[in-house]
């Protein structure tokens, strides 16, 4: 059964002056997906995750959230969603429970919920121990942490992660993904950007690449090593520097990302005077 | 691999700094908006040149005739008024500070003097730094046209006095900033401000006490403050010159010792400061924190009867940012500290010239209240400027902007009438309980005003925003472009304001103002509700700008 899509884009366009950043792109995640967005540095990974969340205006095309048109209906679509973006939108000068209480009638919660959740929340992402501090005093990954319970705390029916995992250590990363998994456990979808392959293989379901601007590959990881499997020749190389792949084993993501954006690592040969 | 020289050279780091800035400058014309900005820094600039060439003929020719009548002790009034401008300006009108934060250049390996001569340097070029170098400029052509012989000792000791105002000026700065990096010492700074401006109300009765009754006020001034002011770098500046003219060198070049004294003191309060954050010292709060507290109790949003939870959650959110930010803080008692001045000053003792309110108590208040107003700009007029990357929250929540800025215009309305309250109380209590019709007019005319400036806040904070930072002292600088329109609403606004009381007063009936005041009110309200019920469109057209500006690291 196909179901009706949590995400769709249809011919999503945007353009700085001349350049295109992201160039028509038809993107579909279906509801209860843990989705990962990759592409390389100024694909337009956090251009694209903007546009969703309604944080830049798009040149063109359409943008369905929970089927509902983000441009007529802005609110609406926000009211589902929670959104860390690239620069965690935080406020620096409240404490975290402060934070947390703003941003929780701010999404319409009333006084009573909005104090207990933000209590739960903190004690969770373990930043109740210093309640006087300032969340401009907080470390790069107790923002984060602080960011993401912002962003759930009135248990949004989408989640939209830029990088969520950027500059976080491993206990912090632990307990996001814990949060994450028991998100999508519930029914709920997550949309996020990563440059961490390897995390986006052990939590996504389902994955999109976008290169310059364009999607260049979309489906379950195991479409996607399908496609890049019927294009190589019988027992070559990934073309990418990468050692060739034994018989049965499965390729990585990353082998996977760097076939469809043809990278290459030719640092090597280059810098020389680098050490 | 080819031999590099990797020797660094504070000379050219600080060509790449000052390439740098000349970057950052024409990079910033790029868009239309820095087009704009550069438009309105002309403008400004040449307020400043007709401000400092003016004052400073006016000072030149003072000073010339002060040497000229036998009087060159009297320097001592315009170099006390070149000081006390010099350091009291940049605190009641941060926006024309330009005084951007030199630690970034903390990661490259500058030397400590560089680092020491780069801040130095951005205080040199501040716009009160080269006004009121013009006015000294000025004191030195009239004392050199009334006295040529003195005129290379003359610009010896006025430069040594610049060199003090200038280290002075950022020590203060340096040392504030410190002061309100962290809760206590913000808290015992906040109880000195407190106590400072009592101290002022005590001037007067002691002087009444000690001085006698008979003699004129200006001459008991003179007597109480004269052998103090004398010992203090102004005072000693002043000397070193009049000395020179009455021919007395070696006791002008003791009070030219003296106040290279204070030059070096200064210099020692400034080098510590600098010093602790070359070295890389942390102000945050964290290391301050003794004990790891738990707190489970459940701390309750505010509730705003009649406002919808998002209104009261950004207003609950304003009041906070507001009462943990210091230089606000400071920057919003002005008003009553001014008045304090007013009354209690120097200028309370010259019936002739700045008596003003004790001539016309009647317009005490509703001066108060209009420059009270005028203060509150530094906030209305760049709405999300202390947001920074909270922009992108409000962009994200399914809250409309209509909401938000009101929310924001709701708590910069209570302060208003807070201070309102508190002016009128700090007129009664100085010079006497403004009279019923007066005190209603003054309120009529902020009806009026407080709209008019809400509505054109509300368009520029979308238009020209600027990232503010709430902890900083002496960095809160707006866009060019709205301490501009700024100026020109409160010119509007003041001169309505003072037509309408002119009109009342020639009538001798206070009400007449009321009357226009409230109907001038009517219709800048409805102009507010019809630019609030916009905003939502023009904010959503401006959000590219809006998050560009205000995430910016």
């Amino acid at each position: 059964m196909d179901l009706a899509p949590t995400i769709s884009t249809q011919g999503l366009t945007r353009r700085f002056g001349e350049l295109v950043a992201v160039d028509g792109i038809d993107l579909r995640v279906a509801p209860g997906q843990f989705f990962g967005f990759l592409g390389p540095n100024g694909a337009g990974k956090s251009t694209t995750i903007k546009m969703l969340t309604g944080l830049l205006a798009p040149t063109s095309g359409r943008i369905e959230i929970l089927g509902v048109d983000l441009e007529r209906n802005p609110v609406e679509v926000k009211r589902q969603i929670g959104v860390v973006p690239e620069g965690m939108a935080l406020f620096g000068r409240l404490t975290g429970a402060e934070f947390l209480n703003f941003a929780g009638r701010m999404y319409g919660l009333n006084r009573e919920t909005a104090a207990k959740r933000s209590a739960e929340l903190l004690d969770f992402m373990q930043l109740a121990d210093q309640p006087k501090k300032l969340v401009t005093d907080y470390s790069h990954g107790m923002q984060k942490k602080l960011a993401m319970a912002a962003a759930v705390i009135h248990g949004p029916k989408v989640l939209f992660l830029d990088e969520p995992f950027e500059g976080v250590d491993a206990i912090a990363a632990g307990t996001l993904k814990a949060m994450l998994q028991g998100m999508i456990a519930r029914g709920a979808t997550v949309f996020l950007t990563s440059h961490v392959l390897e995390i986006v293989e052990r939590l996504c379901s389902h994955v999109a690449i976008i290169h310059q601007g364009k999607l260049v590959a979309q489906g379950s990881l195991e479409e996607l090593r399908a496609g890049v499997e019927a294009q190589r020749p019988a027992g070559a190389g990934d073309g990418a520097g990468d050692r060739s792949l034994r018989s049965g084993e499965k390729m990585t993501l990353e082998q996977i990302f760097l076939r469809t954006v043809g990278g290459s690592r030719r640092a090597e040969r280059e810098l020389s005077w680098l050490g | 691999m080819s031999e590099l020289d990797l020797t660094v050279r504070p000379l050219t780091q600080l060509a790449a700094i000052s390439g740098l800035r000349w970057r950052l400058f024409v990079n910033a014309l790029r868009s239309t908006r820095g087009k704009l900005e550069l438009v309105s820094r002309i403008l400004i600039g040449l307020a400043f040149t007709i401000g400092g060439v003016g004052g400073g003929l006016g000072m030149g020719i003072a000073a010339s005739m002060m040497i000229s009548a036998g009087k060159p002790e009297l320097l001592a009034l315009l170099l006390w008024f070149v000081f006390v401008f010099w350091q009291v300006f940049p605190i009641m009108a941060t926006a024309f500070t330009n005084n951007p934060d030199s630690s970034d250049l903390l990661r490259f390996p500058l030397s400590y003097r560089s680092y020491f001569f780069v801040r130095m340097a951005y205080g040199a070029f501040d716009p009160v730094t080269v006004l009121a170098g013009l006015w000294s400029f000025g004191i030195l052509a009239g004392v050199g046209f009334a006295k040529p012989a003195v005129l290379p000792w003359t610009l010896l000791v006025l430069l040594v006095f610049a060199a003090f105002n200038l280290l002075f000026m950022q020590m203060t700065f340096a040392w504030v900033e410190r002061w309100l990096a962290q809760r206590r010492t913000r808290e015992i700074m906040g109880v000195l401000f407190v106590l400072l401006m009592l101290s002022f109300q005590l001037i007067g009765p002691l002087a009444r006490r000690f001085g006698t009754r008979a003699r004129p006020e200006a001459q008991r001034f003179v007597e109480v403050l004269a052998p103090v002011q004398a010992i203090l770098p102004p005072g000693l500046a002043a000397d070193a010159i009049a000395r020179a003219v009455l021919s007395q060198f070696m006791v002008g070049v003791s009070s030219l010792a003296l106040l290279c004294a204070f030059v070096l003191i200064i210099g020692y309060f400034l080098h510590v400061r600098l010093r602790a954050q070359y070295r890389g010292e942390n102000l945050s709060e964290v290391a301050a924190v003794s004990a790891l507290l738990k707190d489970r109790s459940l701390r309750l949003g505010w509730n705003l009867p009649g406002f919808t939870a998002p209104v009261a959650a950004v207003f609950e959110k304003e009041v906070r940012y507001l009462l943990r930010s210091g230089p606000m803080l400071l920057t919003l008692i002005m008003p009553i500290f001014v008045l304090v001045v007013f009354r209690l000053g120097p200028m309370s003792s010259f019936r002739n010239s700045g008596a003003l309110f004790m001539r016309v108590p009647d317009m005490a208040f509703p001066s108060a209240a209009a420059y009270t107003l005028l203060i509150l700009t530094n906030l209305a007029y760049n709405n999300f400027g202390g947001d920074a990357g909270g922009i992108q929250f409000f962009y994200a929540s399914p809250v409309s902007f209509r909401e938000i800025v009101l929310a924001k215009n709701l708590t910069h309305a209570s302060i208003l009438t807070i201070e309102t309250v508190l002016a009128w109380i700090a007129v009664s209590f100085l010079y006497r309980a403004p009279a019923l019709d007066v005190s209603i007019a003054a309120l009529a005319g902020l009806l009026f005003a407080a709209p008019v400036n809400f509505s054109a806040g509300n368009l520029l904070s979308l238009y020209s925003p600027k990232k503010l930072d709430f902890s900083s002292f002496g960095r809160q600088r707006a866009s060019q472009l709205t301490v501009l329109i700024s100026l020109g609403v409160q010119f509007v606004v003041v001169g309505v304001g003072v037509a309408a009381f002119w009109i009342a007063q020639h009538y001798g009936d206070f009400w007449i103002a009321t009357l226009i005041l409230l109907l001038l009110a009517g219709i800048s309200l409805s102009v507010y509700v019809v630019i609030l019920n916009r905003i939502d469109g023009i904010a959503l057209a401006r959000r590219e700008t809006l998050v560009t500006e205000l995430c910016r690291a």
